[in-house]
Parts: structure tokens; C-alpha cells; sequence
């Protein structure tokens, strides 16, 4: 290749590597809080970046976790090496064999497989059991980079110091260890890298209140994320851009710190073991800087995060509660102002389907002491017998709240005694007024050629197969087989004109024009409309899903009287206002809906649709494991048709 | 006289090492093994194994073995003269251009993945790009070849590294000696260049095919749930069905699987360079 090919071609490859990295950027600066739009320049991201607790929280945790499961990986993983050089052939063999299970088995197995472990172990899920999963997926970068320097250490060398009368620490100490030391620091820092991008393996052996910052940007994809990450991410990237500079101008460094760790990085797979005997001979410089500033600058940043962390969660006393709720779905005001006025601390943890939440409470590995499922979900719970009564004397806020939507939770909580309305809705059509031209008024719209890849659907098993059925004219409720076929085959008719299967990111794209009709929560389409008034809200003619998600208290809650007094909070009129006003989903509380100023959402028909509408509306029913399993494997045949 | 005390002291020392492992690699793996074999009450069972053959199971398989074949390929034709190209121009910069391609690895990988999103949407930069031209809008979001370009992007690092560090070591005397006796460029590459480079050539591919593979992540971001991939329907059997078992017994499956492709790979590390099996 010719040289002016050599260089376009890497420019080529730049633009690639950096177009979503510029993209981020960019973002980072946005004042709108859609990506879809454009809202004008901001450094607003930035200063609020460093007042967000959470954020700098899971940053902080993100660093600890890193630096410490690093160390300890290192401390054991060098000590390994040096046993298992010292180990009989055949023995070896096999102990290699057992390291190289967690770097060739997928994230997804070694994560599910802790997480068997600790649930079966009955460990609380925190940052102890993400600790020690970093710890062991960590170990064998650890032992892959050091056993090469110790096969090139010269056996004789250390033999002729025992010669010479030292004792066999001081000989290692003073012989071996200088020899392997390059392996040992970028065995660390190969670690320590591991940690700080690893997502899937934290996703699953995490716990309440705990997040990393992959976990936290994860949770946020499906609600739209907060611009702060990207405002954070640019910060790190240009902080780990200067100090990449810094080092590579220095002369004296020739061999890089992250060019080395970048050479470790490529080693992480057994087959990658040669490439370290690649640096035999590292350089003052860099040796400088891997040894002092390196470390100096990690563990000044982790003591600065140290202060600030143990200024944020002051409180680790016992006079707290663990509420488990949907993501984006209480505005965090509320929870300061409860700890304020209450003195109770917080733990506040989020999920994003029911399916996801129901299988954490039923393990029990996790004490949650206030949850917020939805209708069918706390019928299940109630069945399986995993929630506490509910004392309405620590509740007398539960007056606030329309009696119309106690009735409606009968059909769920039969006595009444397990759950307090939170927020209620309607499953209906958000459509594009610019782009559908036909009348919205039936689902049968989703069904219509015109809108091929301009429709988006729910991602959810009983949203996708519950309004299929009603648009067929039978329950969403229903079991029978034949029913749930016909609604099968008619989603898999309707895949081709799908354009995405979404959950809250449907809220996204409808503002930033990308779909002519989308199906929604009632809650989020006056989000929707706020921000794009093109957009009108429908429930359909032959009926839909009417949902309310209440406040429940598992049975194994360690918190029982801080949860109702939590609760009782949130019935309180001018609480309920505030979370109506920051969720903009429905609220049941008729002295928050009385307070709201706006006569155009106090009677809004989106938010408070008027009975006549509702009459075809129905609750879901939960409807026993098997006949679950049954949707499920419907869904699952759509999804994979 | 004090070897052989020496040795077994030695020894000692990968003891807690040997702890930790089978506490937290093998005894979690037996719990998969335990799940994998068992249904909801307990008995032993082979139907959450048998899984695997359902429909929708092996499509899914086979439709996340073709996407992380393609990426893989795709990473190899992409990296390799990447990483020649860098040895070429690297003389005296000291590696610096390896880790302008490697930064982008410490952004997040998810915001990463997401701000593909935004590139390539209906109404995204490229597509307004190309509206600028009076080009038609490309369908290029929510497609396989999303995916795959999403996976190429996240893991084309982890192909050019190994690429780069086998090129960098290797011997300039033997490619020289190569051309003083009269071999062509493309002699030099087919018979001395790429035959000794083909542990770093196993180890990126490795490193890319298992976890596109595996992923689930990048199929749901990019893909928009419309295509289901084998790391999809065990995430989902997880966290959605709640069915431990059937995601257990898909686990194995697909453990299984990556063991016996990478006995394969290994065949062709013909210098036995560092492998495992």
C-alpha cells in the first residue's frame, strides 16, 4: 500500500472509532433532555454533574470497587502464580485450566452463576457480593501477566542467593519479585481497567441502593439517559486524553503506561499469554510513572471521593428504608424532603419491568421494605403470600386518595389491607398528527401497511398480547389457548411493520419524530406532548388496559414503620402533587389533583379521562404460573419469528 | 537438601488462590449445573437442556453465530492492516497511535452503543447527512447489520491489540532474509508474515467472537428488540420469565458451545503458543 492509502485509511478508522465519542460530546452540551433534539448550547450538565449525589455516588463506587478488588486480585493472583509455577506438570495444568474458566465463559454465565451462589448462600446483594465477583473475574488477568516474567526469571539466580545465605523471603524479595514486578503492575492495572468497564457481571450480582456507573447508565438507557452521564464521560475521556498526552510527551517514557496497559488488554485471553514477554526491558521513565504517579493519582482521587462520599451518606444508622421502585418514578425532591422531615434515610433502588422485580422479592435476598408493583403483580404477591398487612392507623393520609380507585384495587387486594394507589393509567396510542393522516380511534391502526416502520410497540409480554386481544374483542385476561394464538399470529403479522420493540424509549422517539404511532403509558404521553405538541393521545375504542401501581410492603421488610410512615408521606396532597407534576403520571389523590393550578391538566382527558371512556378498560389478572409461562412463550415466538 | 521443602512451601502459596476458586468459580458453576439439570420442584430433568432445540432457541443461536462470525470477520479484514499500518508509521511514536485506538474503550460502552443510536436513526445524523444531498434516508437502525456494526465498533479493539503486539515482536531479520532471498511482497505476507502472526490473529478472534456471541446488550440497544439473539433469551429467562432453570440449562448449552469452538481455534495455534486445551 502506498502511503497516502496507509493514512486515509486510518483517518477512516479514526472517524469511526470517534464519531459516537464526538456524538457524546456533543450530546453533553444539549439543553434539551431528549436526545432526539436539538434544545440549544448548556453547560448546565456539568454544574449540576457535581451536585448529583447518585451520580458522583456510583462514580465513587465505581473507583472503590476497581481499585480495591485490583488490589486483592493482584495480592492473591501473584501469590497463585508463584505456588502454581512451584506445582508438578500435570497438577499445573489443571490449576491453569480452572483460571481460565471465568475468561472464556460468557459475562452473562460467570454473572448468573454468582448470583445462584449468593442467593443460595442467602448474602445480601451490595457492594460486598460486587466486590467479590470483580475479585474473581479479576484474579486470572492477574495470573496470566505474571506467570510469563516468572518463567523468564532464572532459577539460578535465585538459587545462588539461597547459596549466599539468604533466607528465602529475603532472596524472592530482593531477586524474584524486581524480575516479575512489570507483570504484577500491569496485571494490576489490567484489573483494575477490567473493573471499571465491566457492566454484566455487576448487572447481576448487584444490590439496592448500589449502583457503578455502568449499572446507573443501564437502568437509565430505557428512561432516557440523564445528560449528566454524558457531561461525566467527556470529563473522564479528556481527562484520560491528557494524561495520555502528558506521559507520551515526556521523553524519557518511551514505553507508555497505557500502551502498556492497552498490550495487557490484549492479552486477556489465554491464547494472548506470549504477548507479554513482548516488554522485557521497561524503561525508568515509565516505571516512574506506572509506580508513583499512577497509583498516587488513583488513590488522591479515591481519597478525595472518600470525603465526599462520607459527606453525602452521613447516616449509616439502622433508621432507614429500602424502597424499590419504577425507574423515573418519584421526584428525587420527595425523597430529600422525607429524610428532612422524617430523619429517615433513604435506600432507593429502581427496576423496570414487574417481571424483573418479582423474582428479587420472591428470593428474599434482598429485605425491600416498600415496593410499587403493579395490579396483577400484587395479586401474585398476595397469592404467594410475600406481602405484610398493611396498619392503616401509621397510614391516615390514605383518606386523600379517591375511593374510586380503593374499588378498583379490589379487584387485586380483595380486603384492601395490602396496598395503597400510587399512580394509575391507561395503555393507549400516542400518535403523530403530521404524519397519520386516517383516524386514530381502534388499534386496529397498528395493523395498517401505511405505517410500515413507523410503529412502535411495547415491549412487554401482557402490554403487546393485551391489546392484541382487545383489539380481537376478547379479555386481556384470557386462557384460552386458542384466544392467545389467534393474538399471536396476529403480532407476528404485525412484526414486519414494526419499527422497534420499545419500553420507555418510546418517549424519545415519538418527541424526536422518528414514529407515526407508538403505544404508551397515558402518564408518558403528556411528557410526549409537553415537548412535541404534535403528538395526540388515543384509547382506543374496543377497550384497553387500565392499570394502577400501588405501595406494597414485602413480608421479610426489616423497616415496617418506616415504610408506612413512607407511604403515609406520599399520600399527603402536596407530596402527591409534586411527584403528579415531576412523572406526570396519573395521580389517584383527589386533594393533589384539587391543588393542581392548570385547569387544562386538572380536567385533561389524558391524564383524567373521563369514565365513559374507561368502560371497555380492564385490570390485568394475574393468571398462575402456568398460563404465564403460556404468554411468555407466545411472546417469545413473536419476538423471534 | 532444602528443595524439595522449598517446593512444597511454594506451593502453599497458591492456596488461597485455589479457595477463592473453587469457591466462586466452581461452586457457582455447579449451581449452574444444578439448575441447568432440575426443574421447578427439584427433579432431575433434561428438558432445560433440551431447550436449546426448540425453534426459536436454535434460531436464535444461529442467528447470534452468523452476526458474531460476520463481526469477527469483519474485526479481522478491519484490524489487520490497521495494525500494519500502525508498525509502519509507528517507528519512534511510541505506541501512541495503539492507544488513540484503544481510548475510546474507557468511554462506557453502553453510552457508546447508545450514541450509535443517535447516529443512526431515522432522523439521525447520518440519515440528515445524506438529506443534505438529496439522498433518500437509510433504514439503518433496528437491523442485523445495526448489530453487527455495533459489535464491531465495541470489540475491534480487542482485535487489533493481539494483531499489534504479535507484529510488533516479530523478528524484522526473518522478513528481511525472506525478501534478500527473493520472495515477493505477497510471498512475504502468505508465507512469513501471516502464518507467524496467527497466534495474535486466534487470540483477537477469540476475544471478539465470544462476547458478540454472548451479548445481549448490543442486540436490544441496536436492534430494538425486534431480533432476539441467544444472550437475549437467557437474559430474559432470567430477569423476565423467571424461569432459572430453562436460563440455566441455556447457559450450559452455550458454555458447551464456546468450549468446544475454542478446542477448534486452539488446532490452529499450530506453535501451541500459550494454550489452554
Amino acid at each position: 500500500m502506498r502511503h497516502p492509502f496507509k493514512k486515509l485509511y486510518l483517518i477512516l478508522m479514526l472517524i469511526f472509532l470517534y464519531a459516537p465519542i464526538a456524538t457524546l460530546i456533543v450530546l453533553s452540551f444539549n439543553s434539551s433532555k431528549s436526545r432526539a433534539k436539538w434544545g440549544g448550547f448548556t453547560m448546565d450538565w456539568y454544574s449540576q454533574l457535581f451536585q448529583d449525589s447518585a451520580v458522583m455516588n456510583a462514580l465513587y463506587t465505581t473507583l472503590v470497587i476497581a481499585l480495591l478488588s485490583a488490589l486483592i486480585a493482584t495480592i492473591l493472583g501473584t501469590a497463585a502464580s508463584i505456588g502454581i509455577e512451584g506445582m508438578k506438570k500435570r497438577f499445573r495444568t489443571f490449576v491453569m485450566g480452572i483460571t481460565n474458566i471465568p475468561m472464556l465463559n460468557a459475562d452473562i454465565v460467570t454473572g448468573i452463576s454468582l448470583m445462584l451462589l449468593f442467593i443460595a448462600l442467602r448474602f445480601t446483594m451490595g457492594f460486598a457480593t460486587i466486590l467479590l465477583a470483580h475479585i474473581t473475574f479479576n484474579i486470572p488477568f492477574v495470573i496470566l501477566s505474571v506467570m510469563p516474567k516468572l518463567k523468564q526469571t532464572n532459577r539460578s539466580t535465585f538459587e545462588a542467593a539461597l547459596d549466599l545465605g539468604a533466607s528465602p523471603f529475603y532472596a524472592f524479595r530482593r531477586v524474584v519479585f524486581p524480575d516479575i514486578l512489570p507483570g504484577v503492575v500491569s496485571g494490576f492495572l489490567l484489573a483494575f481497567t477490567m473493573s471499571l468497564d465491566d457492566f454484566i457481571i455487576t448487572h447481576f450480582t448487584k444490590g439496592p441502593g448500589i449502583d457503578t456507573l455502568s449499572t446507573k447508565i443501564y437502568a437509565e438507557v430505557r428512561k432516557g439517559i440523564n445528560p449528566e452521564m454524558y457531561a461525566l464521560s467527556t470529563l473522564l475521556f479528556l481527562t484520560v486524553l491528557i494524561l495520555l498526552f502528558l506521559i507520551n510527551m515526556s521523553p524519557e517514557s518511551k514505553t507508555a503506561t497505557p500502551s502498556s496497559i492497552a498490550a495487557q488488554i490484549a492479552s486477556r485471553t489465554p491464547t494472548g499469554e506470549v504477548s507479554f514477554s513482548q516488554k522485557t526491558e521497561s524503561r525508568r521513565g515509565s516505571r516512574f510513572v506506572m509506580r508513583r504517579v499512577l497509583p498516587a493519582a488513583i488513590i488522591v482521587a479515591i481519597a478525595v471521593g472518600g470525603i465526599f462520599y462520607s459527606s453525602q451518606s452521613g447516616s449509616t444508622s439502622d433508621n432507614q428504608v429500602i424502597v424499590y421502585n419504577w425507574g423515573e418514578y418519584m421526584d428525587p425532591d420527595v425523597i430529600t424532603q422525607f429524610e428532612e422531615e422524617t430523619g429517615i434515610h433513604v435506600v432507593y433502588e429502581e427496576f423496570e419491568t414487574n417481571e424483573i422485580m418479582y423474582p428479587k422479592i420472591k428470593s428474599q435476598s434482598i429485605a425491600y421494605d416498600v415496593v410499587c408493583p403493579s395490579d396483577y403483580m400484587i395479586q401474585r404477591m398476595i397469592e404467594n403470600d410475600l406481602l405484610a398487612p398493611l396498619d392503616y392507623d401509621n397510614i391516615p393520609n390514605i383518606s386523600n386518595i379517591d375511593s374510586t380507585y380503593l374499588e378498583e384495587s379490589r379487584q387485586f387486594d380483595p380486603s384492601l389491607s395490602y396496598s395503597v394507589p400510587y399512580c394509575w393509567g391507561t395503555v393507549g396510542i400516542l400518535y403523530n398528527k403530521t404524519m397519520v393522516s386516517d383516524p386514530v380511534d381502534s388499534w386496529s391502526i397498528l395493523w395498517n401497511d401505511k405505517y410500515k416502520n413507523n410503529i412502535l410497540m411495547q415491549d412487554s409480554v401482557r402490554d403487546a398480547m393485551g391489546i392484541t386481544l382487545k383489539y380481537l374483542g376478547y379479555s386481556l385476561n384470557t386462557t384460552d389457548v386458542s384466544q392467545l394464538e389467534e393474538a399471536r399470529d396476529l403480532l407476528i403479522r404485525q412484526k414486519p411493520l414494526v419499527q422497534a420493540y420499545v419500553i420507555d424509549q418510546v418517549r424519545d422517539k415519538m418527541i424526536g419524530n422518528e414514529a407515526a404511532l407508538g403505544v404508551i403509558y397515558s402518564g408518558e404521553a403528556i411528557f410526549c406532548q409537553e415537548e412535541n405538541p404534535n403528538l395526540e393521545y388515543v384509547i382506543p375504542k374496543e377497550g384497553s388496559n387500565i392499570w394502577i401501581d400501588s405501595w406494597v410492603i414485602p413480608k421479610n421488610a426489616q423497616h415496617k414503620a418506616n415504610a408506612e410512615a413512607f407511604i403515609n408521606f406520599l399520600c399527603r396532597g402536596d407530596i402527591a402533587l409534586k411527584n403528579f407534576e415531576y412523572i406526570t403520571y396519573s395521580t389517584p389523590n383527589k386533594a393533589a389533583r384539587e391543588m393542581i393550578d392548570d385547569p387544562l391538566i386538572r380536567d385533561s382527558d389524558v391524564a383524567f379521562p373521563d369514565p365513559s371512556e374507561l368502560v371497555n378498560c380492564e385490570t390485568y389478572r394475574y393468571l398462575g404460573d402456568e398460563n404465564d409461562a403460556l404468554y411468555n412463550e407466545m411472546w417469545r415466538e413473536v419476538k423471534s419469528d | 537438601m532444602r528443595r524439595p521443602s522449598q517446593l512444597k512451601n511454594k506451593k502453599l502459596l497458591a492456596g488461597p488462590y485455589l479457595f477463592w476458586a473453587v469457591a466462586f468459580v466452581i461452586i457457582p458453576l455447579i449451581m449452574i449445573f444444578y439448575y441447568g439439570f432440575t426443574d421447578n420442584n427439584g427433579a432431575f430433568t433434561l428438558t432445560n437442556l433440551a431447550g436449546i432445540a426448540s425453534a426459536d432457541n436454535l434460531k436464535a443461536l444461529g442467528l447470534s453465530l452468523v452476526l458474531s462470525l460476520i463481526s469477527t470477520a469483519v474485526c479481522l479484514i478491519l484490524a489487520y492492516p490497521l495494525a500494519m499500518i500502525l508498525i509502519d508509521l509507528n517507528i519512534g511514536r511510541s505506541g501512541f497511535l495503539v492507544v488513540v485506538f484503544v481510548l475510546p474503550m474507557w468511554m462506557n460502552f453502553l453510552l457508546r452503543t447508545m450514541a450509535w443510536q443517535t447516529l443512526l436513526e431515522k432522523n439521525g445524523v447520518i440519515n440528515t447527512f445524506l438529506s443534505l444531498f438529496g439522498l433518500e434516508p437509510l433504514a439503518l437502525i433496528n437491523t442485523p447489520g445495526a448489530i453487527v456494526l455495533g459489535m464491531v465498533y465495541n470489540f475491534l479493539p480487542f482485535m487489533i491489540l493481539p494483531i499489534y503486539n504479535i507484529l510488533c515482536k516479530m523478528d524484522q531479520d526473518v522478513i528481511n532474509a525472506a525478501r534478500d532471498l527473493g520472495a515477493s511482497p505477497r510471498q512475504t505476507f502468505t508465507k512469513i508474515i501471516w502464518p507467524l502472526s496467527l497466534p495474535g490473529v486466534i487470540s483477537g478472534i477469540t476475544m471478539v467472537f465470544i462476547p458478540a456471541l454472548t451479548t445481549f446488550v448490543i442486540s436490544d440497544l441496536l436492534g430494538g428488540s425486534k431480533i432476539l439473539l441467544i444472550g437475549n433469551i437467557i437474559e430474559q429467562s432470567f430477569t423476565q420469565a423467571n424461569d432459572w432453570h430453562v436460563g440455566s440449562g441455556l447457559s450450559l448449552v452455550l458454555m458447551i458451545f464456546i468450549i468446544f469452538s475454542m478446542m477448534f481455534m486452539q488446532k490452529y495455534d499450530k506453535n501451541g503458543e500459550g494454550g489452554v486445551f
